[in-house]
Formats: structure tokens, sequence, C-alpha cells
């Protein structure tokens, strides 16, 4: 039972983390048609960015932390002016999309990797501060991290849902034509868009780099599938079914290691699972958990 | 500047030109027709040359049977891929075809027993011995032909000349094939469900068959490329079939003119000296960087080659620009 | 009753909580041109889309030739006979012209990719289906464009196009939506001409979606009128302007309108 309430928790954590960072994606996704195959690496880079800042440079975490933020807000900007808002002019289709976003990862990743090498990394926390509850042992740095999640998770839901610019995007998305010629400023909601993506990349790095304690430049990359998964199990651009797909997935990843469960598949597995409840999903509602009915073919 | 004389130089970019052409097309067939964004595609590979060394390895299988052993397990692979998830929107098949790659590698990398996984050879050699090679056959071959060739061509013809050869007429066959393929009506309904598959389906047609036979051909194709590969390399490692390889043939796809195969063999060419070059380039100013960072910098550059392609010519450098964007 | 040959039984569909179709009954004779019209979102294309297959129904049946048709997919209910038309007239952009007419040919041995180690089959079959194709092309007058791509005809070709290819594909029953919305005067002639040839000739029934009400009831044998996702008025032409519920619902908001 210990071993339950420890899996349950840890699933709990990681969930909140994929939650956080798939729902950057599907917002990017339901406002720009864009599937950002680089957003695994804005994880990396700000875990990277915030080890500089604290360890290296001796700031407070928290500080490190903002600034990384801000720095994963600029970036998504400087490529949006840079990149997608020209490829959106030229009518890109699908597959330029896709592969931009991917030219973008590898630019991303392997300077993350010149700069910082191929050695891991670790934040200058307390790793081995526990809490016991039920017999489970809870870390500190677990309980933070799930603390300022729900705190991000909140504030972005009420964002979205009182705030005029997060009606706008919801608007949008719905009819991206239909909110254009009412009016609604698109270059903004673009922008907002973009900065809350960025903003929530950089958090979920940081929250993985703690939890997971050490971390190198494939961080992201590792992360992505999982990530992915999640967002399409929510249904792809539902921003709150990217959430809920996060922490399904958080939690099935590690409940599947339980030892009672045919003694537990091998954690190494972890990803190969998320994906297999996303076919398995997928194979029986092709639309994903929240989406509408589609044409059969 | 020495590396750039030798003929091996040039003769090493062939052979990876010719693989990578070999699993470009296998994307052409899918994605130039069929308009199926398959980002698994190294999955195939993947399986097929495991398949392969595997079955030479540790069962002692003869070399023909066990390549086309592994290229049905390719072909099977992307059956599979196919029948479960090819029902898909498009941006949602993208996604979990990476996955099924992904995980074809994380299996391969977790099974030390079967497949030696991190530690990247299939058996462990005995004291005194190299590791057991699944190409003894296949050099033996290669060895015959370049002394067949080597009294016509002369001394240039080596093992390598002689590998790289095989692999670039495996290609023109292929090519010939799928080009013969791509003239018919079955090639004509894919086109359409590239564009739209309500009016391929509202007049009569399976459109869900023709995707799938698509992607078992281009799948069979990825395969071809991964034994290929496994003689390559001569020694295996799950590394060697990261996602980026996908996108190394989606460049070469989109670089040749995605509709049309005839620009490909160039792209492959291209691709082959920004694969295989950097490797040889130890001279300055390449010098200033260690062969790992010139590595990062490789994936970098392939990385900038793909955002300015799709920015600035998506429809490659042979294609036609009408057929990218014909509204 | 066994000369119907389209039922449609109390068909529902809703989407996300919308009912587009919502108990839909009607049915079609054969050998007779029948009628659907009905305000926007009435849920007239949707019912089209519930016939072909695109879209399966929540409940009720669907019965083609006295067979249940509605757990089919839209290729096999193409295969018995029934092909369909798109709204705004669906071209393959980047295929050619000729090419687009070609794909309506059935049980063509060039499909079945096996038949590739048979090159006269597929060949022989090619040069029949292209011929016929281009004898429609003369037909509807757009042979000129036989080689160009389809993206460059106008809306009224595209229309003509569109149909050819269903002609092609050998119907029984055609599901035309809205095949004179936006087609020149002449050329609605030159089509309703070809109807009234394939009808006399041929024996094919069509169902089909209109709003010009004028060509409604010059050609139909009988008008279905939807609302709201229902059957409100079925009957010939004539009785249709009589009924009441029909004027509120639709005649009404038309004329108030133009």
């Amino acid at each position: 039972m210990a071993e339950f309430i420890q899996l349950l928790f840890n699933g709990l954590v990681e969930g909140s983390i994929f939650g956080i960072a798939a729902l950057g994606i599907s917002l990017v996704y339901s406002v720009l048609r864009l599937v950002n195959f680089a957003a695994g690496d804005f994880l990396t880079l700000s875990a990277f960015t915030t080890y500089f800042f604290s360890v290296d440079l001796h700031m407070p975490l928290v500080i490190a932390v903002l600034i990384s933020v801000v720095i994963g807000v600029v970036i998504s900007l400087f490529l949006e002016f840079l990149i997608w808002r020209r490829l959106r002019k030229s009518g890109a289709g699908m597959l330029a999309l896709f592969l931009v976003a991917t030219g973008v990862a590898f630019v991303l990743r392997q300077s993350i990797a010149l700069t910082f090498g191929s050695n891991s990394r670790k934040f200058n926390i307390d790793q081995i501060k526990t809490f016991e509850f039920l017999g489970a042992q809870i870390a500190q740095a677990q309980l933070v991290v799930l603390c300022c999640a729900s705190i991000a998770i909140t504030s972005i839901a009420i964002f979205i849902k009182k705030s005029v610019i997060g009606k706008n995007m919801r608007a949008y998305s719905d009819s991206p034509s239909l909110a254009a010629v009412s009016g609604i400023n698109v270059q903004r909601v673009i922008i907002a868009t973009w900065c809350i993506s960025g903003a929530f990349g950089a958090l979920a790095g940081v929250f993985q780099g703690t939890v997971q304690g050490q971390f190198t430049s494939g961080m992201g990359l590792d992360l992505l599938l999982s990530i992915l998964a999640a967002v399409v199990l929510g249904t792809i651009g539902d921003a709150y079914g990217a959430l809920i797909g996060g922490f399904v997935l958080g939690i099935v990843m590690e409940l599947s290691t339980w030892s009672a469960f045919f003694g537990g598949i091998p954690s190494t597995y972890k990803p190969v699972v998320a994906f297999s409840v996303l076919v398995i999903v997928l194979l029986f509602k092709p639309e994903g958990i929240f989406g509408v009915k589609a044409r059969r073919i | 500047m020495n590396a750039i004389m030798q003929p091996g130089f040039w003769i090493f970019i062939l052979t990876m030109s010719g693989i990578y052409g070999i699993f470009g097309l296998g994307l052409q067939v899918q994605y130039g027709v069929g308009g199926i964004l398959n980002f698994g595609h190294v999955g195939m590979m993947a399986l097929s040359s495991y398949t392969m060394a595997i079955l030479v390895i540790s069962h002692g299988i003869n070399f023909w049977i066990a390549a086309a052993t592994g290229v049905g397990v390719a072909a099977l692979g992307g059956a599979f891929l196919g029948l479960t998830t090819l029902r898909l929107r498009g941006d949602y098949f993208a996604i979990v075809s990476i996955a099924f790659s992904e995980i074809v590698r994380y299996v391969i990398f977790n099974s030390d027993n079967i497949t030696g996984g991190a530690q990247g050879s299939l058996a462990i050699p005995a004291i005194g011995e190299g590791y057991p090679s699944y190409t003894n056959a296949w050099d033996s071959i290669m060895n015959h032909m370049r002394d067949f060739l080597q009294p016509i061509f002369g001394d240039i013809v080596n093992r390598e000349f002689v590998m790289a050869l095989t692999i670039w007429s495996t290609l023109a066959v292929l090519l010939l094939i799928v080009s013969r393929i791509e003239r018919t009506s079955w090639a004509r309904v894919l086109r359409a469900t590239r564009e739209d598959d309500e009016v391929p389906a509202a007049l009569g047609k399976n459109v869900f068959r023709f995707r799938l036979q698509a992607v078992i051909i281009g799948s069979i194709l990825g395969g071809i490329a991964g034994i290929y590969w496994a003689l390559e390399s001569t020694l295996l490692s799950a590394d060697d079939f990261l996602t980026i390889v996908t996108f190394y043939g989606w460049m070469i796809l989109i670089l040749g003119g995605a509709t049309k195969v005839k620009g490909l063999p160039f792209a492959a060419i291209f691709f082959g000296f920004l694969y295989g070059g950097t490797r040889f380039f130890t001279f300055w100013p390449f010098s200033m960087v260690d062969s790992a960072q010139r590595a990062y910098i490789r994936i970098m550059i392939i990385g900038v080659v793909l955002i300015i392609l799709m920015m600035k010519r998506p429809q490659g450098i042979f294609g036609k620009r009408q057929e990218m964007v014909l509204e | 009753m066994n000369n119907l040959i389209l039922e449609v039984n109390d068909v529902a569909i809703s989407f996300g909580g919308v009912r587009a179709v919502n108990g839909a009954t009607l049915n079609v004779a054969v050998d007779s041109v029948t009628s659907v019209i009905g305000p926007n979102g009435a849920g007239k294309t949707t019912l089209f889309n519930l016939i072909s297959g695109a879209i399966k129904p929540d409940s009720g049946t669907i019965l083609f030739e006295g067979m249940e048709i509605q757990n089919l997919l839209p290729h096999k209910i193409a295969d018995r006979g029934i092909i369909r038309t798109f709204q705004g007239a669906k071209v393959i952009k980047r295929l050619s012209v000729l090419e687009n007419l070609m794909l309506g040919g059935q049980d063509n041995p060039g499909d079945s990719l096996l038949n590739f180690f048979n090159p006269k089959a597929r060949n022989a079959y090619e040069a029949r289906t292209r011929d016929r194709a281009m004898e429609l092309l003369q037909q509807i007058g757009i042979e000129r464009f036989a080689h160009e791509y389809a993206g460059i005809l106008s809306g009224g070709q595209r229309k003509l196009l569109d149909l050819a290819r269903a002609l092609m594909a050998n119907p029984i029953m055609l599901l035309l939506d809205e095949p004179f919305a936006g087609v020149n005067p002449t050329l609605v002639e030159k089509l309703l001409e070809v109807l009234q040839d394939l009808r006399t000739k041929h024996h094919l029934t069509f169902l089909l979606i209109e709003h010009d009400l004028e060509t409604v009831m010059n050609i139909s044998d009988r008008v279905i009128v939807m609302a709201e996702g229902r059957v409100i008025a079925d009957g010939a032409p004539n009785s249709i302007y009589q009924n009441q519920a029909v004027i509120d619902a639709y005649l009404g908001t038309r004329k108030a309108t133009s």
C-alpha cells in the first residue's frame, strides 16, 4: 500500500509537470495549428539557464527561475517574429510547420549541448529532506514542485476563462477567420499564446530538473514524447484536455511500475507505457478524449 | 586537406548517400504520393537491421534469408503502425509514428539479452577473438566482386568501392520500380487522398487500404536501407536509430522535391556531404573544435537547412512549386 | 412499396450536443428525382453525409435497395452504387482534369498493387477509362482542360467535373449537393439537359439538395423539406407551395430576405 501511495504521489508530481508542458503545446496548437516539436528543448534550456544563474552565478534560486522564464518567453517571441509569422504569411502547410519546428529543436538542442557540454547538472537544493505520509516518502522538492505547478495551473485557468485576451484566445482558436473580422487583435492573441507557452515550458523544465535531481541536454527530448502523448490524449488543441492528459499519463506511467501489477513494468519502459495508453485510447476514440466525431474514410 | 583528396572520402559519402537515398525513397512513396507524414521511418530501419543481425549471429541463419526476414519485419512494423493509427488525422499520425520509432529504439536499448542493449553489440566476443560478425557472408560477396572488378577498373576498386556500387545499383533499381509504381492508377488514388480523402472514398476507393499499402511499401524501402546500414556499420547500436535519422530522410525528400523521384539521388548526395563531409573536416577552421562538437554542429546545420528550405523553397531544388502550393 | 430504392428511417446524429439531424425519415422512389430543400443548418448536407457513409448515425437505419447501409464505410456504399457530389464541388486540384475523371473508374485492376506485375490488364483498363473520360469531358465541354491541373477550373467548371466524375463511377443513385448553386444560367441549362438525359437513358435515381426553388419545382418529382434536422414536409412540388409549415420555416424567410 505504501508503495501504491508513493507511486501515486510521484505520478501526481510528474503529471503536473507533463500537464504544464502539454498545456503550452496544446495552446500553441489551438491558436497557430503548430505542433511545437521544439517544446521539449525549451524545457532543457530553462533547466540549464536556471542552473547557470543559481549555481554558477550564485543567484537565489527563485530569481534564477524567473530569469529563465523570461528567457523562455523572449526566445519564443523571437522565433515567432523570425520564423512562425513568416511561415503563416506564406501559407505553409502541416509538413512545413512540422519540419521547421524540428529544425528549431535541432538548433536549440545542439546549442545547449555546445554551450554546456554533455555532463549532467544538479540544482543546489536539498534533495534529501523527505516527509512521511501513509508510509510513503515524499520529498520536499516534490512537494514544492507540486505546489508551484498547482498555482501555475490555477492561475492560467483563471486567465483563460476571465481575461479579455484569454477569451479572445478561445474565440480565435474556434474560428480564426471569424475572430479576425469581429475585431479581435490577432497579433496580441498570438503573442500572449507564445508568452504562456514559453513561460510554462520554462517552468516545466525547472520542475523536471528539480524532481529528476540530475539532468543532461537530452532531458527535454526524453520527455517530449510523453508530453506529446498527453497532448494528443486530451485532444490536441484542448488546453484543459492537455492538463488532464498530463495527469492521467503521469499517474499511469508511475503506477505501471507497481510491483502488484504483474511485478511491475521496468521503469525504463515508462515512455512505452505512455504511448501504449495513447494508442489504445485512440483505437477506440480516434479524435482524443474530448474531440468531436471525425468523418469516416 | 588530405582527407578530401582520398578516394575513400568520396566513396564513404556515396555509400551514405545511397543508404539514405533508399531510406528517403521510402518516405517519398508515403508523403510524395500519399501525403502521409511518417516521422517514425527510422523504426523500420532499426527493425530490419537488428532482425537480420540477430538471426545471423544468434541463430546462425543464412544471411540472405536473414536479410529478407529483416525487410519483412520492417514491412510488418509498417503494417502494425498503419493498422493501429492510420485512421487518425494527419497530425495525430505524425506524432504517434515518432513514438513508434522511439518505442522500437527503447525496446532495443533495454533488451540487453537479445540485442546487446546499451553495449551496442549482439554478443560478447570470446577471449582473443573479435566481436562476432553478421557480415561474413556479405564480405565474401564483396571480395568476389572486388576481385572481378579490379582487373577492369584498377586499384581504386576495394571493398568500400564495391559496397558503394552495390548500394547505388540497388537505389537505381528501386528508383525505377517506384517511378513505375507512381504511374499506376494506384498512385493516382493515393495522390488524390493526399489532398482530400472524402472524394476518393465517395468514389468507392478504400482510402485506408491505399494508405496502408503506401506505408508498407515505404517501410520495405526503409528496411532495405536498414540492411545496408547494418552491413556498412558492422556494429549496431540503438543510438544509430534516433528520431533524427528520420529527419535526414525528410531533408533528402524535400530537397529533391517531394512529389517526384528524379531529384532524390542528387539530394541524397548533397546530404551525404553534409553528413559524411563534416567527419573528415579535420583541417582549419574545423580543427578548432573537437569531434564531439563537430557532431553537434553537424546536426545544427541540418536544423538550419530544414528551416531555410521550408521557408524559402518548400518544393525543393527540383520540385514544382505549383504542386506544393496550388489552391 | 418495393419501388423504393432508399429508405431513411428515424435517423439522428449529434455533434458535441448539437442535433444536426434529429429523427429524419424519408424515402426515394426508383427512377425519380427527389429534391431536399430547407434553410441553412436544416441538416441537408449532414443527411447526405449520413447516406454516403461519411458519418455514422447515432440511431436509425438507412436502407438501400432493401439492405441496411448505415454501418458501411463510404467506399462500400459507393460500391453499392450510391455516388455523391460535394457542396461547392470538390475537385482534386493537384491532379489533372482527366486524372480527376479517371479516379471515378470502378474495379480498376491498376488500383491493386498485385496487378503491378500485370501491366496488360492495367493498360487495357486505363485506355478504356481514358476514352470514356474524354467522351464525358467533350459532353460537358471542358475537354480543352483535360491535361491541366483541375485547380485552375472555375467554380462552374468544377461542378461539371464533379458531376462527370460521379458518372464515371457507374452510379445507380446520385446524391447531388447543390449542383446548380453559383453556376451561370447557360451551364445550368446544360446540367439539366445532362440530368434529363441520364434519367431517361440510364434510369438513374437522383436525390439533390438545391436552393433555387424554380429549378427544384421544374425538375423534381418530389420535394422533401427539412428544418432543424427534421423532415417537415414531403410531397409533390405543387403541394409543397401550399404547406403552411413550409411557408413558415422556409419560404417565408426566403421571401423576407430576397
